[in-house]
C-alpha cells in the first residue's frame, strides 16, 4: 500500500504528465500554426491518400524524415530547408509548390513556416515560444441564411417542378441560400394557379423570375406570401397597380422589376417607400419618368 | 492457360469510328459474364465520373431533389441542362461578351496618354521596350517613332473617366463601366491571342468561356442554347482574321456546351426549318426513331457523348419554335430603334447583334458572344478605327443602356475588348495625318459593366507609353477567374478530368480573382 504522500506525488505527476501531453497535442506551435497551414496547402498531395515524391506532411515524423529527394526541413536552417525554398520560388517556377496551379501560400503562412523552421522546427515548441508570429486568418463567418434549408423538402420540390413545368433552382451550393423560382423555359405555363400551388415552399423562394408569364394580380397574393423573397421580376406581365399594392407585405424585398407592366406612379411611390427595397425598374410603364 | 492466339479474332470488320459496330468486351470469348457486367458497370461509372466534380455535385443534388439523377445513365432522353448549383451565390446570371477581334488600340480608346502629345515622332526609348522581341511586321524598322493618339479625349460622368472622342455614345456610360487598363497576354499574334482570351489557352481544343459556364451552371431556358455566338458585318475590311468554331467549341466538354452560332439572314440557324413536305409530326417521329437507336447504343457502351447527341436533336427540335420567336423583332417598340439606331434592323450588323443579345439575355441565355472584326490597324489607323467606332459605338451604348433600363444589367456581365494591345510606336510611316500600330501583348484595355462589377472605376495603370504595366496587372487567366467568380464559380473547383489532369479554364498557372473591381 502506498502512503498518502506517495499517492499525492503520483497524482501530481499524473496530473503534470496529462498537462504536458495536453500541451503537446493542443498548444504547441506545430499543432496550432504549422499543421493547419500544411493541411490547407500541402497534404492533398503529400498526405495519407497521396504521397507525391514519397513525401508526407500530415505527420511531424514524416515531415522531418523528408521525401525521395531527401530532407525537406532542416531545423534552424531556413536556407537548407527544401520545403521553404519551394514555397518561396517565383510562382511560375517549375519547382514552385504548391504545384499545378493550386493557390500559393499566403504571405502570413510563409512567415509562420519561416519563423518555425528558424526556431528549430520542433514538435514540442509551445505556441507562445515564437513571439510576433502572424495570427491565423479568422475564418469567414458563415453567411446568414436567406431561407430555411430546402433539402428536407427536396421530394416535394421535385413534384412541384414536374407538375407545374417550372423550376425551383437552388441559388447556390449553400442550402440556406434559398431557391430561384425560374420560368424561362416555359413562361406561358406559369399562371396564377401555378403560383397558388407553391404555398408549401413559399418560404424557400428567394428570387422569382416571372417575366413574360401569365400571372396577374390574383397571382401576386401568392408572391406576397413568400416571406423571404428578395428579388422579383414581373417584366411584361399583366399585373396592375391594384395587385402590386399587396407586395408591400414583402418584408425582405430588395429588387423589383416592373418593366413593361401597367404599373402607375402612385403605387410605385408606395413601393419605393419599402425600407428594404434597393432597386426598382419601371421602364416602359405608365409610371416611368418621361425621357 | 490458353494462349490468346488459340482463339482467332472475330473476323467482322473493325471500324473504330462507328461506335457500336466494333467488338466490345461482350464479344470476347472466355470472359465470364459477371466480369463483363462489372466492366460495363465500371466503364459507365468511369464515363459518369468523367463528368467531373460538378456532375457529381449535380448528381448528389439531383438525387436530393428527386430528379432522376442517373439520367445520364438511364434509358431515357436526357433532360438538357440539369440545374447545377454555383459554388456560392452568383452576382451574374448571364454574360454578353463583345469581342473586338483584331484588337483596338488602347491609345485611341481607353488608355489616355496626354504626355505623348509632346513626343510626336520621338524615338521610343530603348529602356521602355526593354529588348522585347517584336513581330516580323515591325522588327526590321529602323526607327520606332512615337505616335500620339490623333483623337482627343475628354472627361465624362461623375467618375471623370477620360474617353476618346471616337466613342461619344459609350462615353455616356462612363459611370457604368469598369475600365481595365492593365490586361496582359502571352501571345503576340491573333490566333493564339484570341484563343487564349476565348478558351484560356493558346492551343486549340479547349472549351471556351461560354462552354465552361454552360458546363458549370446548366440552362436557365431549356428552349434555347446556353451559349450563343454571332459574328458581325464589318464596316470595312482590312487585315481581317478568320474566326473559327474552335473559339466557341466545347473542347473536351460535352458537345452540348458548344455555342450555337446565329447567322445573319432569314435562317439564323441553318437547316433548322423542316424541308418542304416534312411536317412537324413527321420530324418528331424521325427524331424519336433516331433517339431510340442512340439509346440502344448508349445501353451497350454507356458513352455520355451519345446522350449529348440525343440532347442536340432535342435542342434542334425545340429551336424550331424558339428561334423564330427570338428572331422576330416586330414586337420591339419604337424606343428600341431610337436607341440602337436604324442599322439594328439589318440582320448581321453589330447593332442587330447587340439587340439580339438583349433579347437572348431576356430569355435567359447564359452566354452570348458577339464578334466584330477588322480592328487590326497596322496602317491607316486613324481612318479605320473611326469606321469601326462609328459602327459599334451607338449599339454598344444601346445594349448597356437597354439592359440597364430593363433591370437586366445588374445580373448581366458585359465585357468589351480585343485580344491584345497595340504599340505606342508607329508601324510604317508616321505623319501628322496617319500612322499604324503593331501588336502589343504587354498591356491592353478592356471594360466590363454590370454583373456585380464596380461601376465607374478604372483599374490598373500603364507607363507613359502604355508599353509596360506599372500597377495592378491583370492576366487573361485573372480575367477568367473573375468572370467565373461573378457566376458563383470558383475557378479552382470548376474542373473536368481530361488527359490525366483536372482541367480548368484558368489553366495550371495560379490565377487570381480581381476582388478590387467587384462591387
Amino acid at each position: 500500500m502506498t502512503s498518502w504522500p506517495d499517492r499525492c506525488a503520483l497524482r501530481a505527476s499524473v496530473f503534470f504528465l496529462a498537462l504536458l501531453s495536453a500541451a503537446r497535442a493542443e498548444d504547441t506551435f506545430f499543432a496550432k500554426r504549422i499543421a493547419p497551414v500544411l493541411e490547407q496547402n500541402c497534404t492533398a498531395c503529400h498526405g495519407d491518400k497521396k504521397q507525391k515524391g514519397k513525401l508526407r506532411l500530415d505527420r511531424f515524423a514524416d515531415l522531418i524524415r523528408g521525401g525521395e529527394s531527401g530532407v525537406v526541413v532542416k531545423p534552424g536552417d531556413l536556407k537548407g530547408s527544401e520545403l521553404f525554398r519551394r514555397i518561396t520560388l517565383p510562382h511560375d517556377d517549375d519547382e514552385f509548390m504548391p504545384s499545378e496551379g493550386k493557390p500559393p501560400l499566403q504571405p502570413d503562412e510563409v512567415k509562420v513556416l519561416e519563423l518555425w523552421i528558424a526556431a528549430g522546427a520542433s514538435e514540442e515548441l509551445p505556441l507562445s515560444a515564437i513571439a510576433g508570429a502572424p495570427a491565423p486568418a479568422r475564418p469567414k463567418p458563415p453567411a446568414p441564411p436567406l431561407a430555411p434549408d430546402w433539402r428536407p423538402r427536396a421530394a416535394q420540390i421535385a413534384q412541384l417542378e414536374t407538375a407545374l413545368g417550372l423550376r425551383l433552382v437552388p441559388r447556390s451550393a449553400i442550402s440556406t441560400d434559398g431557391l430561384i423560382l425560374r420560368t424561362a423555359s416555359a413562361p406561358l405555363r406559369c399562371d396564377d394557379a401555378a403560383l397558388a400551388r407553391l404555398a408549401s415552399v413559399a418560404d424557400l423562394i428567394v428570387e422569382a423570375e416571372l417575366a413574360r408569364t401569365k400571372i396577374t394580380d390574383a397571382g401576386l397574393a401568392a408572391l406576397a406570401a413568400c416571406p423571404n423573397l428578395r428579388a422579383l421580376d414581373l417584366t411584361r406581365t399583366a399585373v396592375t397597380s391594384a395587385g402590386l399594392a399587396t407586395l408591400t407585405r414583402l418584408k425582405k424585398i430588395e429588387s423589383l422589376n416592373l418593366t413593361s407592366t401597367n404599373v402607375e406612379a402612385a403605387v410605385v411611390t408606395q413601393l419605393r417607400a419599402l425600407p428594404t427595397l434597393k432597386r426598382l425598374w419601371t421602364f416602359d410603364t405608365p409610371a416611368a419618368p418621361p425621357n | 492457360m490458353a494462349s490468346p492466339h488459340s482463339h482467332p479474332p472475330d473476323d467482322r470488320h473493325l471500324c473504330s469510328d462507328h461506335g457500336g459496330e466494333y467488338p466490345t468486351v461482350w464479344d470476347l470469348p472466355h470472359v465470364p459474364l459477371g466480369l463483363k457486367q462489372e466492366w460495363l458497370g465500371l466503364e459507365t461509372r468511369r464515363h459518369f465520373l468523367g463528368q467531373g466534380v460538378k456532375a457529381l455535385g449535380w448528381a448528389g443534388l439531383a438525387t436530393l431533389l428527386g430528379r432522376s439523377a442517373p439520367k445520364l445513365l438511364a434509358n431515357t432522353a436526357p433532360v438538357r441542362g440539369p440545374a447545377l448549383s454555383p459554388h456560392f451565390a452568383p452576382k451574374a446570371k448571364r454574360a454578353i461578351y463583345l469581342f473586338m477581334a483584331g484588337s483596338p488600340s488602347q491609345f485611341e480608346t481607353w488608355d489616355y496618354k496626354p504626355a505623348l502629345a509632346d513626343m510626336f515622332n520621338h524615338d521610343l526609348p530603348e529602356s521602355v521596350r526593354g529588348g522585347q522581341t517584336l513581330t516580323g511586321m515591325t522588327a526590321s524598322q529602323a526607327r520606332f517613332p512615337i505616335a500620339p493618339s490623333i483623337y482627343k479625349f475628354a472627361q465624362h460622368g461623375k467618375s471623370g473617366r477620360w474617353v476618346s472622342e471616337l466613342f461619344p455614345h459609350t462615353a455616356k456610360l462612363s459611370d457604368d463601366l469598369c475600365v481595365l487598363k492593365s490586361l496582359h497576354t502571352d501571345a503576340i499574334n491573333h490566333e493564339p491571342a484570341i484563343l487564349q482570351l476565348t478558351t484560356g489557352n493558346m492551343f486549340p481544343g479547349r472549351p471556351s468561356i461560354g462552354s465552361w459556364l454552360s458546363y458549370g451552371l446548366g440552362a436557365a431556358n431549356e428552349e434555347l442554347p446556353t451559349f450563343v455566338v454571332m459574328t458581325s458585318k464589318m464596316p470595312h475590311r482590312t487585315n481581317v482574321q478568320a474566326l473559327s468554331n474552335r473559339l466557341w467549341s466545347s473542347g473536351f466538354l460535352s458537345p452540348e456546351h458548344a455555342a450555337v452560332t446565329l447567322r445573319a439572314g432569314n435562317d439564323p440557324v441553318l437547316f433548322l426549318n423542316n424541308p418542304s413536305g416534312v411536317e412537324s409530326d413527321l420530324r418528331r417521329t424521325m427524331i424519336d426513331g433516331v433517339n431510340d437507336l442512340n439509346r440502344q447504343l448508349f445501353d451497350r457502351v454507356g458513352d455520355p457523348e451519345i446522350n449529348a447527341r440525343i440532347s442536340q436533336y432535342e435542342m434542334a427540335f425545340r429551336m424550331q419554335t424558339s428561334v423564330p420567336e427570338l428572331a422576330d423583332f416586330s414586337n420591339e417598340p419604337p424606343s428600341t430603334w431610337e436607341l440602337y439606331g436604324p442599322r439594328a434592323k439589318e440582320p448581321g450588323t453589330f447593332a442587330y447583334n447587340c439587340l439580339m443579345a438583349r433579347r437572348l439575355a431576356e430569355r435567359g441565355v447564359l452566354c452570348t458572344q458577339i464578334f466584330l472584326r477588322s480592328w487590326d490597324q497596322h496602317t491607316n489607323l486613324p481612318k479605320n478605327i473611326r469606321l469601326m467606332a462609328e459602327d459599334s459605338d451607338q449599339p454598344t451604348y444601346a445594349l448597356v443602356t437597354d439592359l440597364k433600363r430593363r433591370g437586366l444589367l445588374d445580373d448581366t456581365l458585359v465585357i468589351w475588348g480585343g485580344e491584345f494591345g497595340r504599340t505606342v510606336y508607329s508601324q510604317g510611316t508616321l505623319s501628322a495625318a496617319t500612322y499604324g500600330r503593331d501588336h502589343h501583348p504587354r498591356c491592353f484595355s478592356m471594360w466590363m459593366a454590370g454583373g456585380g462589377v464596380k461601376p465607374g472605376i478604372a483599374y490598373g495603370e500603364t507607363d507613359d507609353f502604355s508599353y509596360n504595366i506599372v500597377k495592378d496587372p491583370v492576366h487573361i487567366r485573372d480575367l477568367h477567374a473573375t468572370i467565373l467568380n461573378q457566376f458563383g464559380l470558383d475557378h479552382t473547383k470548376l474542373t473536368f478530368k481530361h488527359q490525366g489532369l483536372d482541367q480548368k479554364l484558368t489553366g495550371v498557372v495560379p490565377a487570381k480573382v480581381i476582388h478590387d473591381i467587384l462591387a
